[in-house]
């Protein structure tokens, strides 16, 4: 069997390693190399998604007797979040793990090891439009009405903001207490081929991943837990689609005049819908916030360039100001500071409905990425399963990304389980074929609803500006339709 | 014989009048009125007869009918996809057997011995020596074809290769040894999707018998022969959506699971202390396959009974 595909031209090496990359895989093809060392689960991708798929299967007694190996690129212990870290600094790549996220990560017993001074839960979230200011705010207590009394036990967390290697940390620290991965990082992977045919053992329909440290893996079931530009993807055929929204996500760690409207413990997520994107800040402990704020290419590398102060400035007109007055001030090179505090003057607004001013921005923390939305054709093929970004890509604005990705690894999981239970192939479509259903409508579900909105809301003008404004205070005046968007947000609670 | 593709899965009654003379289905001896009006005359002998030797407990039309299936077995979107589908299911059924009966004074091993009686393209032997209580996995089908099938499939899975771990002989029951001691009985006979092709079930059962160690289990599955079973493979399944293959099955030839119980009851040695169990299961376009209850009485059905000991 020919090789399919070698990885070491994808990536980013140098011309001489891509050619050892495919010289080895020629002899290995021929079959006088050694033989692979077989494993039932390989994962690409050390990310949250993979490291809480592989915790998922060690963590159960089910799939515990399963050979699973980590292939990553970085280096995870180097990565890692120190334990004394200072909760003056955050990193600027936080998520919104949402209720149901977490009862995952309690369930594989990672969630106790987390560093919880670093989480920041919160209780509120206002919402509004930056044309009309038609507004939704939810909180638990606003969703109950006179005959959908709020239950004690229900909870008042809407979501827990926490950074990425918070998130990471958890669960290598979680999978080094159960033990059993064989982890190969910092090592790239650099090409997967199909086995090859022997009298003894037919491995035509497994990948043989040839990693940078000289190692060969066989795959009983390969998992692309490698991101956006999934290499396992392409290895499989599966092809992902969708576009680019010509917007960057702005990202900052900031930090507040206070520690919010609510005082410590009642913290409030912001989101403010503007023409070129939204706008928002989200909670962190003390008196940090995240900012992620979408907008255009040209504006996000302008706004990356002010001064701290020109862009704190900036970040509170944005929650504040109107939207032609936010187009004005992007034409300025600089002195954005003085030209918002002479505008704020005259423009008055209700300061307890939007978040507390920025007063200042952690060095090296403004950053920016391009937002895009793709969905690969299937999450399964032959002895391959994707899980997290390399199967979706989604607007950032619904702060779904990560929470996807571990529904993704909880129902990879449970289907490994039913697998191994039932005696299939784990490796097999028919085993896979479950995940797939289970997984690709919700997925896609959640892709469109944030496309949509994101489509909405870059209109500035016309008769949609009426229509969602009314369709915003119309959901924020109804208990129970805002309890169900809640609970979806929440993650299906 | 002819058909388009072949598959196990689902059973169709077709060219009756074009059938060699009748075949002996009742397990029981008192003959039946069947409930379905059928072209040819009925009879309903005793599946003792001398009607076929019980050197030949499979009718050669099926050897070969299922050797024209044999490429596609192993294709999830094939024509046995709704026999794949089922598969979790055998597993099920066999824990409820092993866990949630009362036991015996015997009690069976850790590792388990099975024996996996036509065994086809081996669906349900891979599935069970992949299973970490197995110790191994003997799977016998008569069709040359889908043994090879099986073989070559095998061969994809190291864990499956492992010496001693399954092994695919090409005989049918009847060229089996029999057993000389308890070490060379298993603990699990499994006959599944069997029984409604065989001519004649008591003697076949009884070549079977002799190779289920006391306190393990002979579990099966099948169809129960109603009117339902008729109407739903032939009509439905056939005629109307077209998803089962025509030649597989003959209704005729289907057992009841009341026929099993009695027949089992009469034999004695078997069932004792709860040790008889059935699992109705049906068929759900789009859902797959559900457990039923009271599904035996008119359609697919698990059946495991306990040797006592």
């Amino acid at each position: 069997m020919p090789p399919r595909l070698s990885l070491g031209a994808h990536r980013a090496v140098s011309r001489a390693q891509t050619v050892r990359a495919r010289l080895y895989v020629r002899r290995f093809a021929s079959g006088s190399a050694a033989s692979p060392e077989t494993y039932d689960v390989v994962c690409v991708g050390g990310g949250p998604a993979g490291l809480s798929l592989l915790t998922g299967l060690r963590a159960s007694k089910i799939t515990s007797s399963l050979k699973v190996a980590l292939v990553e690129g970085q280096d995870l212990q180097k990565n890692r979040l120190p334990h004394d870290a200072s909760l003056d600094t955050f990193s600027n790549r936080c998520s919104s793990l949402t209720p149901a996220s977490v009862k995952n990560l309690q369930d594989i017993g990672a969630w106790s090891h987390a560093n919880t001074a670093r989480i920041q839960p919160y209780q509120e979230m206002q919402v509004w439009d930056g044309i009309s200011d038609a507004r939704i705010s939810f909180d638990w207590d606003s969703i109950h009405t006179p005959l959908t009394l709020r239950k004690p036990t229900q909870p008042t967390t809407i979501a827990y903001m926490i950074e990425n290697v918070n998130t990471t940390t958890t669960l290598l620290s979680r999978l080094s207490e159960l033990g059993g991965v064989d982890i190969f990082s910092p090592t790239k992977v650099e090409s997967i081929n199909l086995g090859t045919d022997t009298p003894s053992l037919d491995l035509s329909s497994w990948p043989i991943l040839t990693l940078s440290n000289g190692k060969t893996l066989a795959a009983r079931l390969l998992v692309g837990a490698d991101g956006a530009n999934s290499p396992v993807r392409t290895f499989a055929g599966i092809h992902s689609r969708g576009f680019d929204y010509n917007r960057h996500g702005i990202v900052a760690t900031v930090r507040l005049g206070g520690p919010g409207r609510g005082g410590p413990n009642h913290k409030i997520a912001y989101q403010r819908f503007l023409p070129t994107g939204p706008i928002a800040m989200l909670p962190l402990p003390g008196n940090l916030a995240s900012l992620v704020w979408s907008i255009t290419p040209q504006l996000a590398a302008r706004l990356k360039s002010l001064s701290p102060n020109d862009f704190s400035a900036m970040v509170n007109a944005g929650f504040r100001l109107s939207a032609t007055d936010l187009d004005y001030l992007h034409t300025l090179e600089a002195g954005q500071a003085e030209e918002v505090a002479w505008r704020e003057k005259h423009t008055p607004v209700d300061e307890r409905s939007i978040p507390m001013k920025v007063v200042d921005v952690q060095e090296g923390t403004t950053a920016s990425f391009p937002l895009k939305m793709r969905h690969a054709d299937t999450y399964i093929g032959e002895r391959v399963a994707l899980v997290g970004d390399a199967a979706h890509t989604i607007h950032p604005l619904a702060g779904q990304g990560l929470n996807q990705g571990q529904g993704d690894a909880a129902s990879l999981t449970r289907v490994i389980e039913r697998a191994v239970q039932t005696g299939q192939d784990i490796g097999s479509l028919l085993a896979l074929e479950a995940y797939n259903a289970e997984r690709y409508a919700e997925n896609n579900a959640m892709l469109g609803v944030c496309d949509k909105l994101h489509r909405l809301y870059s209109v500035e003008s016309g008769p949609l500006v009426g229509l969602r404004s009314l369709g915003l205070r119309a959901v924020d005046a109804m208990g129970p339709l805002k309890g169900f968007f809640m609970g979806r947000a929440a993650g299906g609670v | 014989m002819a058909f388009r593709h072949p598959s196990r899965a689902l059973r169709t009654l077709h060219h009756l009048s074009a059938q060699p003379p009748y075949r002996p289905i009742s397990i029981s001896r008192t003959p039946r009125i069947p409930q379905v009006s059928l072209k040819t005359p009925q009879r309903f002998p005793s599946m003792r007869s001398s009607h076929d030797s019980s050197k030949s407990s499979v009718d050669p039309t099926e050897v070969s009918h299922f050797n024209a299936l044999a490429s596609s077995w192993w294709d999830p979107y094939g024509p046995s996809r709704l026999l794949h589908l089922m598969n979790p299911l055998r597993h099920t059924f066999i824990s409820r057997c092993l866990e949630t009966t009362p036991p015996l004074s015997s009690s069976l091993p850790k590792k388990l011995r099975y024996l996996d009686i036509g065994c086809g393209g081996g669906i349900f032997a891979e599935s069970a020596a992949r299973l970490s209580r197995t110790e191994s996995v003997t799977a016998i089908d008569p069709t040359p074809e889908v043994l090879k099938v099986a073989e070559g499939h095998k061969r994809r899975d190291p864990v499956l290769v492992q010496p001693g771990k399954l092994t695919y002989l090409n005989k049918g029951i009847e060229q089996l040894e029999q057993p000389k001691s308890e070490a060379e009985q298993y603990d699990i006979v499994t006959l599944f999707e069997v029984l409604e092709h065989v001519n004649a079930p008591a003697p076949f059962l009884e070549q079977i018998l002799p190779h289920v160690k006391p306190g393990g289990w002979l579990v099966l599955s099948t169809i129960a022969r109603t009117w339902t079973s008729w109407a739903v493979t032939n009509v439905l399944a056939e005629d109307v959506l077209g998803i089962v293959p025509k030649g597989t099955h003959e209704w005729r030839k289907y057992v009841n699971e009341g026929e099993l119980r009695e027949w089992f009851g009469k034999k004695g040695g078997w069932g004792s202390n709860g040790g008889m169990r059935t699992m109705g299961v049906v068929y759900v376009p789009g859902f797959g396959w559900k457990e039923v209850s009271g599904g035996e009485g008119w359609g697919n059905y698990f059946w495991g009974v306990r040797r006592d000991g």
